[in-house]
């Protein structure tokens, strides 16, 4: 059941920027995570209040979120990369 | 830096609930309708509780005047997830009401059930409006709050201390519950003075602190006969 | 590896969610919509009178919110744990359960993840866990756990989901821009499929440990105080094993519900829920020793506050729902899942609503009682919801039930591709493994 594929000429450029939008917004995303990270672990230092365990819950968190990011970034150019022809 | 603690001796207390209304109005805590005090909401920063033992005609019972006893190692600021509760530099155990999410983990983590939430707004009639005090400071719905030991007073002895330009004194500030008390059940005091009356109390034979197998360290000292156990 | 070539056309009945708008759909969205929408009401009322409007007073101060936020991030371990477990083990039936798994997880997550936050008594202020949070609170550590958990399923739900999005992008006229934009330029050469097997092969390894710490921490919340009751050292494993265990019934229900609703019966057969049955049945047996080893050892040791505790909920007050939800997670799953007459699928059905129901019963016992004893004596009383919590609770499962069906009318819910690979090169792989595991050819010809 495919249909024809008449699209306008933007079309293909609009996918691939929701597409960037995407993978950028992921991006954005771990930066806010190790935004908050980091401003909580400076807030247990102003307060001298367990550094250490501020520091090693954050370090664990930007670790996961980071390979979460990584893997799906690596998809995204992978996939990118592997394309047999050009997208219809 | 003194170390503010309290003695009660049970042995003493009459029960009479003098301290329980001094505290409610100093602080400026709120009166709920008879509805919800049934339900369990009515808030007390400092309540009496009733302990009974044994059954008739060997029937005890013991009125223990419940308070936050200030925890020199508190469970509650352990779990607070944004600092509104925080051992203070008086070693006073500290709210932030402006910062409380009203999350109630201090509350379920307390083993002394010492610590109240605000289950609705705060409604005053005219004559409870006429009687709030104005250094303390109304807290809204959704927050948590407990005894501050009257750190209003603490504050206004420094200052006056301050601007008499001596140290402070231990006799120059105590809560409203001490002050108030008719039987002199209660002592305070800066537990680090070991000639002040709290300090002479709590070295007492008959002195002790409620869960103190918990480690918590409170700074609230029980004097009761031997036999009886809160 | 081998690759083959899915097709949109050789198994219509995966897409008939998608293609397909019927009555009863409609009826479905229209009722959970109503549903929702009156949760979303008391809740504004909550927010506008105070949380006086639930039934908590002291020293009950958590209740229904902090039960169902355990019970519906408990069940989340399902989806991408058994996915995740499932895949790594190579086990061949997992193929057309998978997909529902991992949607569970992360709708799921999402809703367990809201109820903290419909707990709050100053909800607005939300964002003071991100600018002031203190990361030695259990609290904290849950908000770091369930959001990475959260991100890790819900790729763990994408990349096994994009060539499903490619077949749907090729035959769908309408939503055509918007499985185009989610393909990611999908197209099935042999390099893209060795990347996605290469990241799904990594987020399967990662999602397990993520999954395994979030419900640890949520356990950490009760366990890290000095309650009795909660300050239970087995409670991190048990909290695993009870969040696995209702993960695995939940995903039961949806499967037959979806099964029925959509007429899978070809694809969802008896053979995957009898082994699937044997895992849920493996699970009640744990979660009974971990009930047993937790109970045991406080009623020997007799320690009198943990004896108060445990006694109120065995033979005391709460002693109804304490067996109630050993009947329902021990003895039910026992005979319904254990005997083979009884492994059916309506068996199967009412072995999960009871682990349901048992399972919620777990996370109440657990919660309330403790705080229905304090240590001083404290004048208690029995904790009763109210409307604006049932009501809020009811607005979650309806939730949950709509996002599933919205997911349901854009998606498969079968993973459409897993099914044709299993067809076109399971066989040949299960065979090529099966002579793995068997003697070598000269193994019985040494001594010659």
């Amino acid at each position: 059941m495919s249909k024809p594929d008449v699209h306008g000429p933007w079309y293909r450029r609009g996918i691939d920027l929701l597409r960037l939008m995407s993978i950028v917004l992921m991006w954005l995303f771990l930066g806010g995570v190790i935004t908050w990270m980091v401003n909580v672990v400076r807030v247990s230092h102003s307060l001298g209040d367990a550094l250490t365990v501020s520091v090693g819950v954050s370090v664990v968190a930007v670790a996961v979120y980071t390979l979460v990011a990584a893997v799906l970034t690596y998809v995204f150019f992978g996939l990118q990369r592997g394309r047999g022809g050009p997208e219809k | 830096m003194p170390r503010w603690g309290m003695v009660i001796d049970l042995d003493r207390c009459t029960g009479c609930g003098a301290c329980v209304a001094a505290c409610k109005v100093e602080n400026n805590v709120q009166f709920v309708s008879a509805a919800e005090s049934e339900r369990g909401r009515r808030m007390h920063w400092l309540r009496l509780l009733v302990e009974s033992t044994g059954t008739y005609p060997e029937a005890e019972i013991r009125i223990v005047p419940n308070l936050c006893v200030m925890c020199d190692n508190p469970p509650c600021t352990k779990v607070c997830p944004v600092h509104a509760t925080y051992l203070g530099e008086d070693r006073l155990v500290a709210q932030i009401y402006p910062r409380c999410i009203g999350c109630r983990y201090c509350m379920a983590a307390c083993p002394y059930s010492v610590k109240v939430f605000n289950w609705s707004d705060p409604r005053w009639s005219a004559e409870t409006r006429s009687i709030l005090n104005p250094d303390v400071s109304l807290r809204p719905k959704g927050v948590v709050e407990k005894c501050t030991f009257c750190h209003h007073r603490l504050q206004a002895a420094k200052e006056v201390a301050r601007a008499d330009q001596r140290p402070l004194r231990e006799a120059d500030y105590q809560p409203a519950c001490v002050q108030i008390c008719p039987a002199d059940a209660m002592t305070f005091g800066d537990l680090d003075d070991e000639f002040s009356p709290v300090s002479q109390l709590r070295r007492s034979a008959r002195a002790m602190r409620p869960q103190e197998h918990l480690g918590t360290e409170p700074k609230v000292y029980y004097l009761q006969r031997r036999d009886a156990h809160v | 590896m081998r690759t083959f070539e899915p097709s949109a056309t050789s198994d219509p009945a995966l897409f008939r969610s998608i293609d397909h708008t019927t009555t009863k759909f409609y009826v479905t969205v229209g009722v959970l919509a109503a549903i929702v929408l009156f949760a979303v009401f008391m809740y504004v009322r909550q927010v506008v009178l105070g949380l006086g409007v639930t039934g908590m007073m002291q020293p009950v101060t958590w209740g229904f919110y902090i039960v169902n936020f355990v019970f519906f991030i408990g069940i989340s371990h399902a989806g991408t744990l058994i996915s995740a477990i499932l895949r790594i083990t190579q086990a061949e039936w997992r193929r057309p359960i998978t997909r529902m798994a991992e949607v569970i997880t992360a709708i799921v997550l999402a809703i367990g993840g809201l109820h903290p936050i419909l707990d709050l008594g100053r909800p607005e202020r939300v964002m003071n866990v991100f600018l002031f949070g203190r990361l030695q609170s259990p609290l904290l550590w849950d908000v770091t756990s369930i959001s990475a958990y959260f991100a890790a399923s819900t790729v763990y739900l994408y990349l096994p989901l994009i060539p499903d999005i490619a077949l749907l992008r090729d035959r769908s006229r309408r939503l055509r821009w918007f499985y185009d934009f989610l393909s990611w330029g999908w197209q099935g050469t042999p390099r893209q499929w060795k990347v996605l097997s290469r990241a799904i092969n990594i987020m399967m390894i990662v999602v397990v440990p993520v999954a395994v710490s979030v419900h640890t921490i949520i356990s950490y919340i009760f366990a890290m105080t000095l309650q009795s009751g909660w300050h239970s050292t087995i409670f991190g494993p048990y909290f695993v094993v009870g969040a696995i265990f209702s993960g695995i019934a939940a995903l039961f229900v949806t499967m037959i519900a979806f099964r029925s609703a959509f007429r899978l019966e070809a694809y969802l057969k008896l053979i995957h829920f009898q082994q699937l049955a044997k895992l849920l049945l493996a699970m009640s047996m744990l979660w009974t020793y971990f009930t047993f080893c937790e109970y045991l050892t406080g009623f020997y040791g007799g320690e009198p506050e943990e004896l108060k505790s445990i006694l109120y909920k065995v033979t005391g007050q709460y002693a109804p729902l304490f067996w109630l939800m050993v009947a329902c997670n021990f003895f039910i799953p026992l005979v319904l899942l254990g005997f083979r007459r009884f492994r059916t699928i309506p068996g199967i059905l009412i072995a999960s609503i009871g682990v349901l129901v048992g399972m919620w019963l777990e996370r109440l016992i657990i919660v309330v009682p403790t705080l229905e004893n304090p240590r001083m004596p404290f004048p208690s009383g029995i904790y009763v919801p109210s409307l604006t919590e049932i009501s809020l609770f009811a607005g979650a499962l309806a939730l949950f039930a709509l996002s599933f069906l919205g997911f349901a009318k854009l998606f498969p819910i079968v993973s459409v591709w897993e099914i044709q690979e299993g067809r076109a090169l399971a066989k040949v792989e299960m065979e090529e493994r099966i002579q793995s595991y068997l003697p070598d050819e000269q193994a019985g010809h040494v001594q010659a």
